[in-house]
Protein backbone atom coordinates (compact mmCIF):
# COMPACT_ATOMS: atom_id res chain seq x y z
CA UNK A 1 0.00 0.00 0.00
CA UNK A 2 3.31 2.09 1.13
CA UNK A 3 3.96 3.01 -2.77
CA UNK A 4 0.50 4.19 -4.34
CA UNK A 5 0.74 7.51 -5.48
CA UNK A 6 -2.17 9.78 -4.74
CA UNK A 7 -3.11 9.72 -8.29
CA UNK A 8 -3.54 5.98 -8.14
CA UNK A 9 -5.68 6.14 -4.01
CA UNK A 10 -8.32 9.30 -6.21
CA UNK A 11 -8.66 6.95 -9.01
CA UNK A 12 -9.76 4.18 -6.61
CA UNK A 13 -11.90 6.52 -4.42
CA UNK A 14 -13.44 7.66 -7.79
CA UNK A 15 -14.01 4.13 -9.25
CA UNK A 16 -15.72 2.97 -6.58
CA UNK A 17 -18.02 6.29 -5.64
CA UNK A 18 -18.76 5.49 -9.50
CA UNK A 19 -20.08 1.78 -8.72
CA UNK A 20 -22.58 2.99 -5.92
CA UNK A 21 -23.62 5.96 -8.08
CA UNK A 22 -24.14 3.17 -10.61
CA UNK A 23 -26.01 1.17 -7.98
CA UNK A 24 -27.95 4.09 -6.63
CA UNK A 25 -29.57 4.81 -10.17
CA UNK A 26 -30.72 0.91 -10.42
CA UNK A 27 -32.41 0.44 -7.55
CA UNK A 28 -33.41 4.69 -7.21
CA UNK A 29 -37.54 4.31 -8.21
CA UNK A 30 -38.30 8.44 -8.79
CA UNK A 31 -36.96 9.24 -12.29
CA UNK A 32 -36.36 12.63 -11.57
CA UNK A 33 -33.58 12.01 -8.82
CA UNK A 34 -32.47 9.23 -11.00
CA UNK A 35 -31.51 12.46 -13.21
CA UNK A 36 -29.93 14.63 -11.12
CA UNK A 37 -27.72 11.24 -10.28
CA UNK A 38 -26.98 10.53 -13.79
CA UNK A 39 -25.28 14.47 -13.91
CA UNK A 40 -22.93 13.37 -11.53
CA UNK A 41 -21.94 9.83 -12.40
CA UNK A 42 -20.83 11.73 -15.68
CA UNK A 43 -19.25 14.31 -13.63
CA UNK A 44 -17.14 11.44 -11.99
CA UNK A 45 -16.75 9.44 -15.54
CA UNK A 46 -14.87 12.45 -16.78
CA UNK A 47 -12.74 13.08 -13.79
CA UNK A 48 -11.80 9.60 -14.41
CA UNK A 49 -11.15 10.43 -17.80
CA UNK A 50 -8.49 13.33 -17.20
CA UNK A 51 -6.82 10.24 -15.04
CA UNK A 52 -6.20 8.25 -18.19
CA UNK A 53 -4.50 10.97 -19.79
CA UNK A 54 -7.38 12.20 -22.04
CA UNK A 55 -8.80 15.37 -20.80
CA UNK A 56 -10.37 15.73 -24.97
CA UNK A 57 -12.77 13.31 -23.67
CA UNK A 58 -13.41 14.45 -20.54
CA UNK A 59 -14.22 17.92 -22.23
CA UNK A 60 -16.80 16.21 -24.48
CA UNK A 61 -18.03 14.34 -21.41
CA UNK A 62 -18.58 17.16 -19.45
CA UNK A 63 -20.48 18.95 -22.45
CA UNK A 64 -23.00 16.38 -23.26
CA UNK A 65 -22.80 13.74 -20.36
CA UNK A 66 -23.58 16.39 -17.75
CA UNK A 67 -25.56 18.79 -19.44
CA UNK A 68 -27.40 17.66 -22.83
CA UNK A 69 -28.25 14.55 -21.64
CA UNK A 70 -30.28 15.67 -18.22
CA UNK A 71 -31.59 18.44 -20.32
CA UNK A 72 -32.79 15.94 -22.66
CA UNK A 73 -34.60 13.79 -20.15
CA UNK A 74 -36.44 16.79 -18.21
CA UNK A 75 -37.95 17.59 -21.57
CA UNK A 76 -38.75 14.04 -22.32
CA UNK A 77 -40.34 13.35 -18.80
CA UNK A 78 -41.93 16.19 -18.94
CA UNK A 79 -43.92 16.18 -22.38
CA UNK A 80 -44.57 12.58 -22.05
CA UNK A 81 -47.95 13.34 -19.85
CA UNK A 82 -49.27 15.74 -22.49
CA UNK A 83 -52.30 14.92 -24.57
CA UNK A 84 -53.04 17.32 -27.13
CA UNK A 85 -56.46 17.96 -28.42
CA UNK A 86 -56.84 20.51 -31.68
CA UNK A 87 -60.18 22.00 -31.21
CA UNK A 88 -61.34 23.04 -34.43
CA UNK A 89 -65.52 22.96 -33.55
CA UNK A 90 -65.07 26.79 -32.80
CA UNK A 91 -68.07 26.96 -30.18
CA UNK A 92 -69.59 25.87 -26.98
CA UNK A 93 -68.63 22.24 -27.42
CA UNK A 94 -65.36 22.53 -25.32
CA UNK A 95 -64.86 26.42 -24.28
CA UNK A 96 -67.55 27.98 -23.46
CA UNK A 97 -67.90 32.13 -21.37
CA UNK A 98 -63.73 31.79 -22.33
CA UNK A 99 -63.89 29.00 -19.67
CA UNK A 100 -63.60 24.98 -20.47
CA UNK A 101 -66.84 24.02 -19.34
CA UNK A 102 -68.22 22.35 -21.86
CA UNK A 103 -69.33 18.78 -21.77
CA UNK A 104 -67.18 18.38 -24.79
CA UNK A 105 -64.29 19.31 -22.00
CA UNK A 106 -65.71 17.14 -19.24
CA UNK A 107 -65.85 13.87 -20.90
CA UNK A 108 -61.90 14.37 -22.50
CA UNK A 109 -60.61 15.42 -18.55
CA UNK A 110 -62.34 12.55 -17.41
CA UNK A 111 -60.60 10.59 -19.95
CA UNK A 112 -57.11 11.88 -19.63
CA UNK A 113 -57.49 11.63 -15.69
CA UNK A 114 -57.98 7.81 -16.40
CA UNK A 115 -54.82 7.78 -17.95
CA UNK A 116 -53.11 10.39 -15.63
CA UNK A 117 -52.25 12.48 -18.19
CA UNK A 118 -52.34 16.01 -18.27
CA UNK A 119 -54.94 17.45 -20.85
CA UNK A 120 -53.98 19.93 -23.53
CA UNK A 121 -56.34 21.73 -25.75
CA UNK A 122 -55.21 23.82 -28.81
CA UNK A 123 -57.55 26.11 -30.40
CA UNK A 124 -54.95 28.44 -31.75
CA UNK A 125 -56.60 29.68 -34.84
CA UNK A 126 -53.70 29.61 -37.43
CA UNK A 127 -53.71 25.82 -36.84
CA UNK A 128 -57.48 25.19 -36.44
CA UNK A 129 -58.34 26.64 -39.64
CA UNK A 130 -55.93 25.00 -41.78
CA UNK A 131 -57.07 23.97 -44.93
CA UNK A 132 -58.14 20.20 -45.64
CA UNK A 133 -59.78 17.27 -44.35
CA UNK A 134 -58.94 16.42 -40.48
CA UNK A 135 -56.54 13.31 -41.67
CA UNK A 136 -54.45 15.44 -43.20
CA UNK A 137 -53.87 17.95 -40.52
CA UNK A 138 -53.35 15.61 -38.20
CA UNK A 139 -50.45 14.16 -39.36
CA UNK A 140 -49.18 17.38 -40.12
CA UNK A 141 -49.42 18.87 -36.76
CA UNK A 142 -48.79 15.69 -34.55
CA UNK A 143 -51.72 16.23 -32.36
CA UNK A 144 -53.16 13.21 -30.31
CA UNK A 145 -57.11 14.04 -31.01
CA UNK A 146 -59.25 16.55 -33.19
CA UNK A 147 -62.17 17.51 -32.38
CA UNK A 148 -64.26 18.94 -35.61
CA UNK A 149 -68.40 19.45 -35.91
CA UNK A 150 -70.73 18.55 -38.61
CA UNK A 151 -72.66 21.46 -39.28
CA UNK A 152 -76.04 20.16 -40.62
CA UNK A 153 -76.19 17.82 -38.43
CA UNK A 154 -74.65 18.88 -35.02
CA UNK A 155 -72.81 16.06 -34.28
CA UNK A 156 -69.24 16.16 -32.80
CA UNK A 157 -66.62 14.20 -34.26
CA UNK A 158 -63.43 12.78 -32.02
CA UNK A 159 -61.28 11.48 -34.62
CA UNK A 160 -57.46 10.00 -33.79
CA UNK A 161 -55.25 7.69 -34.46
CA UNK A 162 -56.58 3.88 -35.83
CA UNK A 163 -53.59 2.57 -33.96
CA UNK A 164 -54.07 3.89 -30.32
CA UNK A 165 -55.43 1.64 -28.03
CA UNK A 166 -56.71 5.00 -26.17
CA UNK A 167 -58.77 5.45 -28.65
CA UNK A 168 -60.99 2.09 -27.77
CA UNK A 169 -61.23 3.58 -24.44
CA UNK A 170 -62.53 7.25 -25.53
CA UNK A 171 -65.03 4.86 -27.93
CA UNK A 172 -66.98 3.07 -24.27
CA UNK A 173 -66.91 6.85 -22.71
CA UNK A 174 -68.29 8.56 -25.77
CA UNK A 175 -71.20 5.88 -25.97
CA UNK A 176 -73.04 7.75 -23.21
CA UNK A 177 -73.29 11.03 -25.38
CA UNK A 178 -75.69 10.80 -28.19
CA UNK A 179 -74.11 13.69 -30.28
CA UNK A 180 -70.65 12.50 -29.88
CA UNK A 181 -69.14 10.20 -32.29
CA UNK A 182 -65.59 8.64 -32.19
CA UNK A 183 -63.71 7.99 -35.41
CA UNK A 184 -60.40 6.68 -36.24
CA UNK A 185 -58.47 6.91 -39.11
CA UNK A 186 -55.37 4.72 -40.63
CA UNK A 187 -51.84 5.52 -40.00
CA UNK A 188 -49.86 6.60 -42.60
CA UNK A 189 -47.07 4.24 -43.85
CA UNK A 190 -43.76 5.19 -44.42
CA UNK A 191 -43.30 6.00 -48.32
CA UNK A 192 -46.71 7.07 -48.96
CA UNK B 1 -7.20 2.37 -12.20
CA UNK B 2 -7.94 -0.97 -12.19
CA UNK B 3 -10.10 -2.04 -15.42
CA UNK B 4 -11.94 -5.23 -13.32
CA UNK B 5 -13.71 -1.85 -11.23
CA UNK B 6 -14.54 -0.80 -14.52
CA UNK B 7 -16.47 -4.00 -15.45
CA UNK B 8 -18.57 -4.03 -12.24
CA UNK B 9 -20.08 -0.59 -13.54
CA UNK B 10 -21.03 -1.81 -16.35
CA UNK B 11 -22.46 -5.15 -14.67
CA UNK B 12 -24.81 -3.22 -12.85
CA UNK B 13 -26.15 -1.23 -15.88
CA UNK B 14 -26.90 -4.80 -17.58
CA UNK B 15 -28.33 -5.77 -14.30
CA UNK B 16 -30.72 -2.85 -14.26
CA UNK B 17 -31.22 -3.46 -18.17
CA UNK B 18 -32.43 -6.54 -16.95
CA UNK B 19 -34.80 -6.17 -13.96
CA UNK B 20 -36.09 -2.66 -14.36
CA UNK B 21 -39.59 -2.38 -15.20
CA UNK B 22 -40.12 1.28 -16.33
CA UNK B 23 -38.78 2.00 -19.77
CA UNK B 24 -36.99 5.45 -18.90
CA UNK B 25 -35.17 3.56 -16.30
CA UNK B 26 -33.90 0.99 -19.04
CA UNK B 27 -32.60 4.01 -21.19
CA UNK B 28 -31.06 4.94 -17.99
CA UNK B 29 -28.91 1.78 -17.45
CA UNK B 30 -27.89 2.14 -21.52
CA UNK B 31 -25.88 5.45 -20.57
CA UNK B 32 -24.38 3.82 -17.50
CA UNK B 33 -23.04 0.87 -19.66
CA UNK B 34 -21.69 3.08 -22.63
CA UNK B 35 -19.79 5.33 -20.04
CA UNK B 36 -18.24 2.49 -19.06
CA UNK B 37 -17.33 0.63 -22.25
CA UNK B 38 -15.73 4.55 -22.92
CA UNK B 39 -13.33 4.19 -19.56
CA UNK B 40 -12.57 0.69 -20.45
CA UNK B 41 -11.44 1.83 -23.96
CA UNK B 42 -9.17 4.77 -23.06
CA UNK B 43 -7.54 2.28 -20.10
CA UNK B 44 -6.75 0.07 -22.95
CA UNK B 45 -4.29 2.74 -24.68
CA UNK B 46 -3.19 4.34 -20.89
CA UNK B 47 0.09 2.97 -19.60
CA UNK B 48 2.32 3.97 -16.56
CA UNK B 49 3.97 7.28 -17.14
CA UNK B 50 2.38 8.07 -20.61
CA UNK B 51 1.91 11.93 -20.75
CA UNK B 52 -1.35 13.10 -22.64
CA UNK B 53 -0.85 13.19 -26.84
CA UNK B 54 0.13 16.57 -27.78
CA UNK B 55 3.40 16.54 -29.11
CA UNK B 56 6.02 19.42 -28.07
CA UNK B 57 9.87 19.00 -28.23
CA UNK B 58 10.61 16.88 -26.05
CA UNK B 59 8.05 14.43 -25.86
CA UNK B 60 8.93 10.90 -25.05
CA UNK B 61 5.85 8.69 -24.19
CA UNK B 62 2.28 9.76 -25.23
CA UNK B 63 -0.58 7.59 -24.66
CA UNK B 64 -2.29 6.04 -27.50
CA UNK B 65 -4.71 8.42 -29.16
CA UNK B 66 -6.76 6.07 -31.26
CA UNK B 67 -9.21 4.71 -28.55
CA UNK B 68 -9.80 8.71 -27.75
CA UNK B 69 -10.20 9.57 -31.21
CA UNK B 70 -12.80 6.77 -31.33
CA UNK B 71 -14.44 7.55 -27.99
CA UNK B 72 -14.86 11.21 -28.70
CA UNK B 73 -17.07 9.75 -31.37
CA UNK B 74 -19.13 7.73 -29.26
CA UNK B 75 -20.11 10.03 -26.45
CA UNK B 76 -21.72 12.20 -29.29
CA UNK B 77 -23.53 9.25 -31.05
CA UNK B 78 -24.74 7.95 -27.42
CA UNK B 79 -26.27 11.54 -26.50
CA UNK B 80 -28.32 10.92 -30.10
CA UNK B 81 -29.32 7.29 -29.56
CA UNK B 82 -30.55 8.15 -26.12
CA UNK B 83 -32.44 11.17 -27.44
CA UNK B 84 -34.48 8.84 -30.42
CA UNK B 85 -34.82 6.34 -27.52
CA UNK B 86 -36.42 8.86 -25.44
CA UNK B 87 -39.03 9.99 -28.59
CA UNK B 88 -39.98 6.04 -28.87
CA UNK B 89 -41.08 6.04 -25.02
CA UNK B 90 -43.08 8.87 -25.71
CA UNK B 91 -44.74 7.46 -28.80
CA UNK B 92 -45.27 3.85 -26.97
CA UNK B 93 -46.60 5.63 -24.04
CA UNK B 94 -49.19 7.77 -26.39
CA UNK B 95 -50.27 4.21 -27.76
CA UNK B 96 -50.12 1.93 -24.98
CA UNK B 97 -50.85 4.95 -22.08
CA UNK B 98 -48.12 3.18 -20.08
CA UNK B 99 -44.67 2.79 -20.02
CA UNK B 100 -43.81 -0.57 -18.21
CA UNK B 101 -42.91 -3.37 -20.09
CA UNK B 102 -44.90 -6.09 -18.15
CA UNK B 103 -48.34 -3.75 -19.18
CA UNK B 104 -47.30 -3.55 -22.76
CA UNK B 105 -46.26 -6.65 -23.35
CA UNK B 106 -48.78 -8.44 -21.38
CA UNK B 107 -52.70 -7.07 -21.81
CA UNK B 108 -51.90 -4.39 -24.27
CA UNK B 109 -53.96 -2.13 -23.17
CA UNK B 110 -53.21 -0.74 -19.71
CA UNK B 111 -56.22 -0.13 -18.09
Amino acid sequence: MADLTLLEITAYALQILLIFIAIAIVLHKNNRTIIILIASFSLVVSALYVINNAPDVAIAEVAIGAAIIPLIYVISISRQREFIVLDRAMDDFIISDEEFTGYGYRLLKQFTDHYHLDLNICNDPMICQMEGPDQNVCERTNVDLIVSKDEKTGTYYLKGKESSLLMHKLEEMAADYSDIEVQTFKDVEFGE
Amino acid sequence: MDPLLTFIVILVGFYGLATSNNIIKSVFCITIIESGIILLFLNLGNFEGGTIPIIGEDVVAIVDPLPQALMITTIVIGSTVTALALMLCIKLFHHYGSIEWSKIFGKGDAS
